[in-house]
């Protein structure tokens, strides 16, 4: 691989990341975000996999499957469980094909085209797996992810010029994924968007751990997933506990929590 | 054994203690932790007594603490806290083998924590570099803190401890804030490195310092208006441990004046002098009305020892006061004062700490005998208790400061020390020192009358309740650590001489007090007759008290040679008493009635809450069925300073609570704010 290849391809890679994570916080049907989160997941896999490559590391390689298999399949899979069977597609999110209109549905809150027979945007909401009006529009998210993009780029300009090689300069991206998968957590209402936001936050950090110490040690990056993993596996039972409870997962509710 | 190895014994007594204390069975328990606390006392007395007699050379413990290392050391100003503290905790030691035994404080934790106070007491004046005082100082406040909670199951105690757990640490932040800027501004960390480049420093750091360490320092020792937690504290403890912090911890808080006040800042300005002084008058004006309108006889005490050191801080602030107008060029009698009054204040010091051991090692035998505290509930003690009355009689004489008493030496030197300066100095000290004059002669009036009342109402005349009535003497485990309390008492107030040779080694030490080379003034002469260099005072306690004795012998013999020659009388016959012949406990003055006139006349300071309730029979107003009063005491500093900083700080965490809502969302942008402005700020 030349090196031209690699800078292209990891710079694929790291805007992949990012668009992905921008369309996390453009949609908020569930089951487009869980989508967009898997394939965040296989442009975050690809990270390591570039990188073991060219610099012909073995531990990387080692890497690569593991984050895809968790990041691009386990996460998404436990997020879809989540919700209420009644809420979900009858084929499930991953199986179901993209939507045509994705940004007019998502305006209009009309039902996906190919599940008519689910029910309405308000079901949804109840139910978990459709964002409430959110707490900003999303024209301002969307801007206001631009702005962070801008940012990081700005924050990152002296690392690019300690070392201006093709790794440091994906740097910015991962480093706007981190901004906005903290937008997203600061902006959703539901627990299980939250967790999307997290989880898209979480992208960010590892993707910026690839690029900028060229290679984590697998134990740490074990640990790390097996951290995630727990994380979201509590953050389920307790949104099934949260529905029990209050018959909705909206966070918003849980002002009353203060000490 | 060399001088080194002493702090080594005095620990591995500390930890031997401890350990004992934790492992024997229950039926030991006061035994071990009672002699253990004794040892250690014993191990600081033999710290302090090779410290005067020739200092302990620095031992650097450089693994003890991260980073910085433990630095012990010891002079001669160390020696004397260190065999003052030493010496109460021996009493006190001996008592609680007693005091526990009877169920009183004997959970197992306090008395294991009981050396543990004591070490660190001991080893603060020990230290010899900034961290190693801290460290020492947090720990001591620490243990006692532990030790006050030790009846934690009553309101009162808990509400005290709370309140000594704020000030002490707030005094704590003043004193690290002060010592880490002069450390930092003279660029050393031990003493001795402090103590050379402090000439050096700005006069704005000098000032911060002085203002810092004054004002954390005063709280320990319960200056006004950072006392409010030492009246609380004090007699909600055990009462060994109100006896250790009343006579040994708050000398600490004098300690840390001398030592980085007087000691390493070196000669300050004139204000610094009057500061203490101000600061002195009014809290030994305010302790000792507060003394006197007291009802409780721990509180009693307590506010006492507010008032004593009230005194010392006097001491303290007329001798650097005197020193920045006497000059270094000539002997004068500016400077001859100073140094009266520096005596006068280490010599009160150590006759404070004799009485009010003393003092609460008696109020804690009869809170064991009655269970209470209170005076107007207690008299008729004298003929139940008699060791205990005898004890507290000989505390109540000298916390009077009258002849014969253990404070009346210090007073006196404080009385000499202000009336010879009168000519030396100029407006500002004609001015000031007549009426500290006057605030020492009120303070001794004043303290006549709270004496007075505890011990004539709490221990004379007829048991105003029945556990007062059913009293019985505690054992000779309290016996004898009354006992020993008692010997100091007397020997400092007959012979002060004992204390010459220590005070000879001290006082050259702090040059910034005594004065150097030509205007230097030699220690006084405590010997048999007092005699204070550059003035006419003399006085001779050990005569006066022959004297006396002489006087009382022969008065009794006259009597009894009267007595045998005057016929007997004869017959008996109940003698004619105005219908009083068969008084009751409730004609006699109560603590409240005692202090009804006085509070009166300090009214417009005490500011009581007074109910007078008069029922009148219905068939004439004239006739008085029953009349009630009842009178409040609230503490004034306490409202006046306390509420509006409390107040204040309520007000700023208001508008705090207003960014916590308890919105998850809220909080989430607060972090992805912080991280975004942290990463702004690094770029």
């Amino acid at each position: 691989m030349t090196s031209e290849t690699y800078a292209n391809l990891l710079h694929f890679a790291g805007g992949l990341l990012l668009l992905c994570t921008v369309g996390v916080v453009w949609r908020h049907q569930l089951g487009a975000s869980v989508r967009l989160l898997a394939v965040q997941g296989a442009a975050l896999a690809a990270i390591p996999l570039i990188s073991g490559i060219y610099h012909e590391k073995a531990h990387l390689l080692a890497i690569a499957p593991v984050v895809l298999v968790l990041r691009a399949a386990v996460l998404p899979y436990l997020i879809s469980r989540m919700v209420p069977p009644t809420a979900r597609p009858p084929g499930g999110w991953t199986a179901s094909a993209a939507p045509a209109t994705p940004a007019a549905q998502a305006d209009a809150g009309a039902p996906d085209g190919p599940t008519a027979t689910r029910p309405g945007p308000a079901a949804d909401v109840l139910a978990g797996s459709r964002e409430p009006v959110p707490l900003i529009s999303t024209s301002v998210t969307l801007l206001l992810s631009a702005a962070l993009t801008v940012l990081a780029y700005a924050l990152c300009r002296p690392i690019i010029a300690l070392d201006p090689t093709a790794d440091t300069r994906t740097a910015p991206a991962a480093l706007a994924v981190i901004f906005i998968g903290l937008l997203a957590l600061t902006t959703r209402r539901q627990a299980v968007s939250q967790v999307v936001g997290f989880l898209t936050l979480d992208n960010g950090i590892v993707a910026l751990a690839f690029l900028l110490t060229s290679g984590v040690p697998l134990v740490v990056e074990l640990g790390a997933s097996l951290d995630l993993l727990l994380v979201v596996l509590v953050v389920a039972a307790l949104t099934n506990r949260m529905r029990a409870a209050f018959g909705g997962t909206d966070i918003g509710e849980l002002q009353e929590l203060k000490e | 054994m060399s001088a080194a190895h002493l702090p080594a014994l005095l620990g591995g007594l500390t930890l031997a203690a401890c350990l004992g204390a934790a492992a024997v069975p229950r039926r030991a328990l006061p035994g071990v932790a009672g002699a253990g606390t004794a040892l250690v006392g014993a191990a600081g007395v033999a710290c302090g007594v090779a410290a005067l007699d020739r200092g302990i050379e620095p031992i650097e413990l450089a693994g003890a603490l991260p980073l910085a290392g433990l630095r012990l050391a010891a002079d001669a100003t160390s020696g004397l806290f260190l065999v003052l503290i030493g010496a109460v905790a021996v009493a006190a030691g001996i008592y609680t083998a007693g005091y526990a035994g009877r169920g009183h404080g004997s959970a197992r934790t306090p008395l294991v924590l009981l050396p543990v106070f004591v070490a660190a007491m001991l080893a603060v004046p020990l230290a010899a570099s900034v961290t190693t005082f801290l460290f020492f100082w947090e720990l001591m406040a620490l243990a006692s803190l532990a030790l006050v909670l030790a009846e934690q199951r009553r309101p009162a105690v808990r509400e005290a401890g709370l309140a000594y757990a704020v000030m002490t640490h707030l005094g704590f932040v003043a004193v690290l804030v002060g010592l880490v800027v002069f450390a930092a501004a003279a660029g050393a960390e031990e003493f001795g490195g402090l103590g050379e480049a402090a000439a050096g420093l700005s006069p704005a750091t000098r000032t911060a310092v002085f203002l810092c360490t004054v004002i954390g320092f005063g709280s320990k020792a319960g200056l006004v208006p950072l006392h409010a937690w030492l009246p609380r504290a004090h007699p909600e403890a055990p009462s060994q441990v109100s006896a250790l912090m009343s006579a040994g911890m708050v000398n600490l808080g004098i300690y840390g004046v001398v030592r980085v006040d007087l000691d390493l800042l070196g000669p300050g300005p004139r204000w610094w002098g009057l500061a203490l002084l101000a600061a002195g008058a009014a809290t030994a004006v305010y302790g000792v009305l507060q003394a006197a309108v007291a009802t409780d006889l721990k509180r009693l005490l307590a506010y006492s020892t507010s008032e004593n050191m009230g005194l010392v801080c006097v001491a303290l602030g007329v001798a650097a006061l005197l020193r920045a107008t006497a000059g270094n060029d000539e002997p004068t009698a500016a400077g001859a004062a100073a140094v009266v009054a520096l005596t006068a204040a280490f010599v009160h010091l150590f006759g404070h700490a004799a009485f009010k051991c003393l003092g609460f090692l008696a109020a804690g035998s009869v809170l064991a005998a009655t269970g209470r505290r209170d005076l107007d509930a207690l008299g008729g003690l004298a003929r139940r208790m008699p060791t205990t009355t005898t004890a507290f009689g000989i505390a109540a004489l000298g916390a009077c400061g009258l002849p014969l008493g253990c404070g009346f030496i210090g007073e006196w030197l404080l009385v000499q020390s202000l009336v010879h300066a009168l000519p030396a100095g100029g407006t500002l000290v004609a001015l000031v020192l007549p009426l500290t004059v006057g605030v020492v002669a009120l303070t001794a009036g004043l303290g006549v009358a709270a004496m007075v009342k505890a011990f004539g109402v709490g221990f004379l005349a007829r048991p105003r309740s029945e556990e007062a009535e059913r009293a019985v003497e505690g054992g000779p485990a309290m016996a004898a650590g009354m006992g020993l309390a008692a010997l100091a008492c007397g020997v400092l107030a007959v012979a002060p001489a004992v204390l010459s040779p220590a005070l000879g080694r001290v006082l050259p030490e702090l040059p910034a007090v005594t004065g150097q080379g030509a205007g230097a003034v030699p220690a006084p002469d405590l010997d048999t007759v007092l005699r204070l260099p550059g003035t006419s005072g003399a006085m001779s306690p050990g005569l006066l008290a022959v004297g006396v004795a002489v006087g009382i012998v022969v008065a009794l013999a006259a009597t009894h040679w009267r007595a045998r020659r005057r016929p007997a009388p004869l017959r008996d016959a109940p003698l004619w008493a105005c219908g009083g012949a068969a008084p009751t406990a409730r004609m006699q003055y109560t603590a409240t009635s005692f202090a009804e006139p006085l509070q009166r006349v300090f009214d417009g300071i005490l500011r009581p809450e007074v109910e007078f309730a008069v029922t009148p029979y219905p068939q004439s107003s004239y006739l008085v069925e029953r009349a009630s009063y009842r009178s409040r005491l609230r503490d004034v500093v306490e409202s006046v300073f306390y509420r509006p900083v409390l107040r204040a700080i309520s007000a700023a965490a208001a508008v705090v609570r207003r960014a916590h809502q308890g919105s998850i969302h809220a909080y989430l942008a607060y972090g992805a704010l912080g991280l975004v402005v942290a990463l702004l700020v690094a770029m």
